[in-house]
């Protein structure tokens, strides 16, 4: 076994052994569906029961008992439950704010004690201005409200009707100036809404980040603590200490990979078995992106050149640091260049093609973040012809240049690293680090 | 010869740590490199291991350029001494071996047998961390030698050892050295040379001062040491004719005479003044001898031996 896996292996062993890297392999992916499942669980959580409501109306118009009609259309359940009960509808004479003053503070209490969920209150003239509407509730399940605006537009447009010169039948006036919801369509016919893109972007861009990150930082301070240890001197007496760093590198990336490949084949599981039963439209919208074979070659590609990019510049840095504690230092700024593109994202979305996105791509630092999701705004909709579309040139490109500038930095951190892990005590200034590259 | 060294030169920022130095170790012996810190000693060392090159000059193993396949066959323990602190420590072994090109199958009983030499057995599937600091350097002192070298090179093996632990290692080097391998090993404490090498090289400053077999060296420098055990004080016996130098520990003298010079007549006159309780003459130890030929002050050297006896 040549020395370059002895190396390799204790590396990667070391790592997969750990309970850590278990409990994260695991427990990441449930931690990342339940950010993504949970809010829109909270906010937009499925009705299970009907719920109860009261109106207060004022407005002399029987607004209260047209609204409890317009709502009777909504139901819950396979039983078909009424989806909103009208416990109570009061009519309080127009003069009479003393009435609907009390009554008000009365069912508020009720609320508060959570016998009704919404109260509505219809103060005189509701059809002069939105004012004097109000809806008292505690929840901010914005479906329920978004049906009660719905039903108020139309119960309110009706009465303004009646009360103007337009001389026509209510509902045919309705009907006419209905909104419109206007659709989606990208030039290929696809409509993929544009949370969906991002999500789905932000998904693979996160993995590699976050891959990146995790990985990179250990392989620093692994470096700085076998440099602080003085085991480093043994190591190189035995390998050279480019076998040493390629070693360290490529076996901390095999525990990287072997993290991803869990998490996909996870998520494909996922799919074909729990997918139908238990995803959102949403996740399964993202997940048919994600799993499409342009993106996914580019993911692994970019994922691999990322890595050995960054992971051989955190190398260089460990390398002729002395403690942990200076690296805080140098992880910050690397990882702010890796998530720029995050950052820039939305501009991203709102353009793909957009100039300095296009000429950040070419720039090895961004483009392994940067170019996924560039490819992801654009590739999904352009399947059938995407291996000639620009977006497939463009990331080609791209792809080689970071590939150049991942050998060019193995070659120069090859030549720090040879002297870095050797010297203690003062970090080098930058003509000594160019004096160690130059040396023979 | 086994391993030699040919005009090796290694200068750092200008200044020059190691000056065209030439040395040959013969097979199955143990070679003391001697000299103060800063002599070069261990730079001398990582050229012959090949952790850094020299400027000029070659280092030759078994009359090929020094590669990869030598290091393989050399067993190195640095000064700077360092384990995984989170492996275990029959893990640590194995790997190292492995990266001398050993199968784990082929060192495990000899894991288990070395352990047991060292008394460390109850350790083998410990964390290195839990072990002593003592501890910590027999193991990695055994790390080195695990994958059965032929050459062996220990930087400053001793330094920090209590003695019992270095009754051990002493030991074990001379059951290796009866097994035909070669010992290179540095040290700034010459009683330690004095007692364990065969062959010496002394050097200074990056130069070599002197070198050849322990007993040529010993006999080239003659008898011509005096210890003197005595009461009062000493002081007046420096000037005395024939008394070349003199190291003082208040009630024991050690004098080096000048060429030809009378022991008699020397001890005459310190007997008229103090009382002699033992008169030896002497061969000259390797600390007398280093600094004759080294003209390195006293001083220094003595420091040197201070900071020895305390780490």
């Amino acid at each position: 076994m040549s020395k370059f896996w002895v190396i390799f292996k204790r590396e990667y062993t070391q790592v997969v052994k750990k309970k850590s890297f278990l409990v994260g392999i695991f427990l990441t992916p449930i931690l990342m569906a339940a950010f993504m499942v949970l809010p829109a669980l909270l906010a937009g959580s499925e009705q299970t029961a009907s719920e109860h409501m009261a109106v207060v109306d004022q407005s002399g118009l029987s607004i209260g008992t047209r609204f409890e009609e317009a709502l009777q259309k909504y139901t819950v359940g396979e039983d078909s439950l009424p989806a909103y009960v009208f416990d109570q509808v009061f009519e309080v004479s127009v003069d009479d704010n003393a009435r609907r003053i009390s009554l008000v503070d009365s069912l508020s209490a009720a609320i508060q004690a959570k016998q009704i969920k919404y109260l509505l209150v219809v103060m005189p003239h509701p059809e002069l201005s939105d004012n004097n509407l109000a809806l008292v509730t505690n929840s901010d399940d914005f479906r329920a409200i978004r049906r009660f605006e719905q039903s108020l537009t139309d119960i309110i447009s009706a009465i303004r009707l009646e009360h103007s010169d337009v001389n026509l039948p209510v509902d045919s006036v309705l009907s006419l100036t209905r909104s419109v919801d206007l659709p989606l369509r990208d030039s290929q016919g696809e409509a993929i809404p544009f949370e969906v893109k991002y999500f789905a972007a932000l998904i693979l861009v996160m993995l590699i980040y976050g891959m990146i990150v995790t990985y990179g930082t250990m392989l620093m301070r692994s470096v700085i603590e076998e440099k602080s240890s003085r085991i480093m001197e043994v190591m190189v007496s035995s390998v050279s200490p480019f076998q040493l760093m390629l070693g360290k590198v490529m076996g901390l990336g095999a525990a990287a990979f072997t993290t991803v490949l869990v998490w996909v084949l996870l998520g494909a599981g996922f799919m074909l078995f729990g997918g139908t039963a238990g995803a959102s439209m949403m996740g399964d919208a993202i997940s048919r992106m994600i799993f499409n074979p342009v993106i996914v070659v580019f993911f692994v590609l970019f994922l691999i050149s990322g890595y050995l990019l960054y992971s051989t510049i955190f190398a260089l840095i460990g390398s002729i640091l002395n403690s942990e504690k200076e690296s805080q230092n140098y992880i910050f700024p690397i990882v702010m260049i890796l998530i720029l593109p995050v950052m820039v994202g939305i501009g991203v979305v709102r353009d793909p093609y957009v100039m300095w996105a296009q000429i950040m791509s070419y720039i090895p630092l961004f483009a392994p973040t940067l170019m996924v999701m560039r490819i992801m705004f654009i590739a999904p909709t352009q399947m059938e012809y995407s291996l000639f579309s620009g977006i497939v040139a463009e990331g080609t490109i791209s792809l080689l240049l970071v590939v150049a500038a991942t050998i060019g930095m193995i070659w120069l951190t090859g030549r720090v690293f040879r002297v870095g892990i050797l010297m203690y005590g003062k970090r080098p200034t930058l003509p000594e680090l160019a004096r160690w590259i130059r040396h023979r | 010869m086994y391993l030699v060294l040919d005009k090796v030169r290694k200068e750092f920022d200008n200044k020059v740590a190691v000056d065209d130095l030439s040395l040959e170790v013969p097979q199955g012996v143990i070679y003391g490199i001697i000299g103060p810190n800063g002599a070069g000693k261990t730079t001398t060392i990582r050229m012959i291991m090949n952790i850094i090159a020299p400027d000029s000059g070659r280092v030759l193993f078994e009359n090929r350029e020094a590669d990869g396949r030598f290091t393989d066959r050399v067993g190195y323990l640095p000064e700077e001494r360092g384990l995984y602190k989170k492996m275990l420590v029959k893990d640590v072994m194995i790997y190292l071996a492995e990266l001398k090109g050993k199968k784990a199958a082929e060192v495990l009983p000899q894991i288990d047998r070395w352990l047991t030499r060292m008394e460390l057995i109850d350790y083998r599937d410990r964390k290195v961390e839990d072990l002593s600091k003592g501890m910590a350097q027999k193991l990695q002192f055994l790390t080195t030698i695990l994958h059965d070298p032929d050459v062996i090179i220990l930087d400053e093996l001793f330094s920090g050892l209590d003695p019992i632990n270095m009754e051990l290692l002493k030991d074990v080097l001379l059951d290796l050295k009866r097994a035909g391998k070669t010992i290179l090993f540095s040290t700034h404490v010459m009683e330690q040379a004095e007692k364990l090498c065969d062959h010496i090289c002394m050097i200074s400053s990056g130069r070599k001062v002197l070198d050849g077999k322990m007993s040529d060296v010993k006999a080239q420098f003659g008898k011509n040491s005096i210890q003197v055990e005595m009461e009062g004080d000493g002081a007046f016996v420096r000037s005395l004719p024939g008394v070349a130098a003199m190291t003082n520990f208040n009630n024991y003298l050690e004098l080096r005479l000048d060429k030809g010079a009378n022991p008699s007549a020397i001890l005459r006159q310190i007997v008229d003044k103090v009382e002699v309780k033992r008169f030896q003459v002497v061969e000259p130890s390797l600390y007398d001898i280093f600094i004759d030929t080294a003209k390195v002050s006293r001083t220094k050297l003595m420091g040197e031996g201070e900071e020895a006896r305390r780490v």
